[in-house]
């Protein structure tokens, strides 16, 4: 089998793997869902526009939009979190390190994995925010929405890995992988639209790559003419993304990290 | 199957292996010769597990040469890892996929692997090929490490305490299994905690004791080597004495309590020479035995020396 074989082999078996784990349908697969219904059951009806990078848009589309960024990183940052300590933990990532498959295969399955149940949950927000919300996009838009998430999915998969090399046991990391989104949610322009944030809270939120992840793709979504790329936006990301994999590439560990009997 | 190796699997020269200040394997040497089953013993903390994860390519050792189907195991390729099965110590797989999922998937590891529903089959869970590992018992999951280890068509196959946690027929069974792996022509290196399981399936053992070997070979060699002797035990007749019956035995009797114990190198005239006597005088020997020690006492007596776990890591 050719090593692009292998990768794609193990990514089919890792799907498999997530479909079957409730968790994973749940957190990462509904949750974004339930939310665009509840969201804009609640406050699509006031018909109100909110404002970011200086661009005012529909709060229909600032929800899908946000709500994309937060099945990035619930799909990247906390399923690769909790997949890598659980298997490390469990010697699962130490018995592939025993077969002759070369190890960067399987990390690259997990990030295809993740890439792939992206996709699907683009499009279901997109479609679904435009059949029941009349969610409006124009065809350059795309451009800039599919730049922003293999770029998030990228800074979210490397932060991801990087993380769980401190994450000393599946249960930290099934705590922090999911809990970390949802809080970060809530100061990201997610949940609340930041023009209702205060500004220190959503000072806080700029720190970290969900705000400008989610600000990118609803900048993308509703700016009426060219691709909406903002280069604060990409540049936080890229900024991030270089900090996961360094983490990432310095700190990773494929045996378990608790002592052993 | 080509077989490459000719002769020798594994050969270790004077392998030592340090972390720090604490020397867990002091150099020790032995060889495997291909198509063997190898038994490879010690207590906890003798440097069992770091020995083998040096072999299996996992750990680079501190000094020392090994060859592992020829190749130095400290500089693992793709090659050489086609050609060796890895049973761990606890390990887990996904719980989601299916025995089948599983296998079929380390199968496409390698690229001349056996049939996946043979290798299902040989490990004894062809009636559990549809379910999902995380349903199955620990015994079960255990023969699925088996099928994942093996599926690969290895010629060399390392069984890191295989058993532990079986009831006694998933023993007896993993037993057969693995008498049936070495019937394909593997070589076996496995350890274990029961010397029960060594005694029935190693053709030799090496035992370590604190980074040592402290005895390699065959049983009977290792029994030699450890001045290993039988034991005849009964219980003391009200109307004997030690004396008497030390005289018509030709050994000496130790008593504890009424218990008679008598240690030879064979049994045999002894127990003649017992039996007559107590039966031309119509006497009932309770509870006569005569035991050949077991490789568990020969363990016992080669591992024991009150310093039990402080001399290495696990």
């Amino acid at each position: 089998m050719s090593d692009v074989s292998l990768v794609l082999r193990q990514t089919y078996y890792g799907l498999k793997s997530t479909r079957r784990n409730p968790r994973a349908v749940v957190f990462a697969l509904l949750f974004p869902v339930f939310f665009l219904v509840i969201f804009n059951s609640i406050f699509a009806s006031s018909g109100s526009d909110v404002t970011i990078n200086g661009l005012t848009i529909p709060i229909k589309t600032y929800f899908a939009g946000g709500l994309i960024a937060y099945a990035i990183m619930l799909n990247c940052f906390s399923t690769l979190l909790i997949a890598l300590t659980t298997q490390r933990e469990s010697g699962q990532l130490k018995r592939y390190r025993g077969t002759p498959v070369p190890s960067w295969t399987f990390i690259a399955s997990l990030i295809l994995r993740s890439l792939a149940l992206v996709t699907v949950m683009i499009v279901v927000i997109l479609i679904l925010g435009a059949v029941a919300y009349g969610v409006d996009i124009h065809g350059e838009a795309i451009l800039g929405l599919v730049v922003y998430a293999a770029l998030g999915t990228a800074t979210m998969c490397a932060l991801g890995i990087g993380l769980s090399a401190f994450a000393p046991n599946a249960d930290t990391a099934s705590v922090i992988g999911p809990f970390s989104a949802v809080i970060l949610s809530f100061i990201s322009g997610v949940f609340i639209p930041v023009d209702q944030l205060p500004a220190w809270l959503e000072d806080i939120g700029k720190v970290f790559p969900l705000y400008h992840l989610a600000a990118g793709i609803q900048t993308a979504l509703g700016t009426g003419s060219g691709t909406g790329l903002t280069g604060n936006d990409v540049l936080s990301l890229v900024i991030w993304a270089a900090v996961g994999m360094f983490v990432a590439v310095r700190r990773f560990r494929w045996e378990p990290q608790s002592a052993r009997g | 199957m080509a077989n490459r190796t000719d002769g020798t699997a594994i050969s270790v020269q004077n392998l030592r292996m340090r972390y720090g200040d604490n020397e867990a394997v002091r150099g020790i040497s032995f060889e495997v010769a291909a198509g063997e089953v190898f038994g490879f013993l010690g207590p906890n903390g003798a440097g069992k597990t770091t020995t083998i994860e040096i072999l299996e390519g996992y750990r680079k050792r501190t000094d020392g040469d090994a060859l592992v189907l020829g190749a130095d195991p400290g500089r693992p390729t793709r090659a050489w890892r086609e050609r060796i099965g890895l049973v761990l110590q606890e390990c887990e797989l996904d719980p989601a996929l299916t025995v089948r999922e599983i296998v079929t998937l380390f199968s496409s590891f390698y690229p001349s692997p056996r049939s996946v529903d043979e290798t299902i089959e040989l490990v004894g869970l062809a009636d559990k090929r549809d379910a999902r590992v995380g349903t199955l018992s620990g015994g079960q999951r255990r023969r699925v490490d088996v099928a994942v280890g093996i599926v690969g068509d290895p010629e060399l196959v390392f069984l890191d305490e295989p058993t532990t946690g079986f009831d006694p027929s998933a023993r007896r069974d993993a037993w057969n299994m693995i008498e049936g792996l070495q019937q394909l022509g593997k070589t076996i290196f496995l350890t274990t905690h029961y010397m029960d399981e060594a005694q029935h399936l190693a053709d030799r053992v090496a035992i370590l004791r604190r980074g040592e070997l402290v005895a390699i070979g065959d049983l009977n060699e290792i029994g030699a080597g450890a001045g290993a002797r039988s034991v005849i035990r009964f219980r003391m007749p009200a109307e004997s004495s030690a004396d008497d019956i030390g005289s018509i035995v030709e050994a000496p009797v130790e008593l504890s309590g009424d218990v008679a114990t008598i240690t030879v190198d064979n049994p045999q005239r002894p127990l003649y020479r017992l039996t007559g006597w107590a039966e031309e005088r119509g006497i009932v020997l309770d509870g006569l035995e005569a035991v050949h020690p077991t490789l568990e006492d020969i363990f016992l007596e080669l591992t024991s020396d009150g310093d039990r776990g402080n001399g290495g890591t696990a």
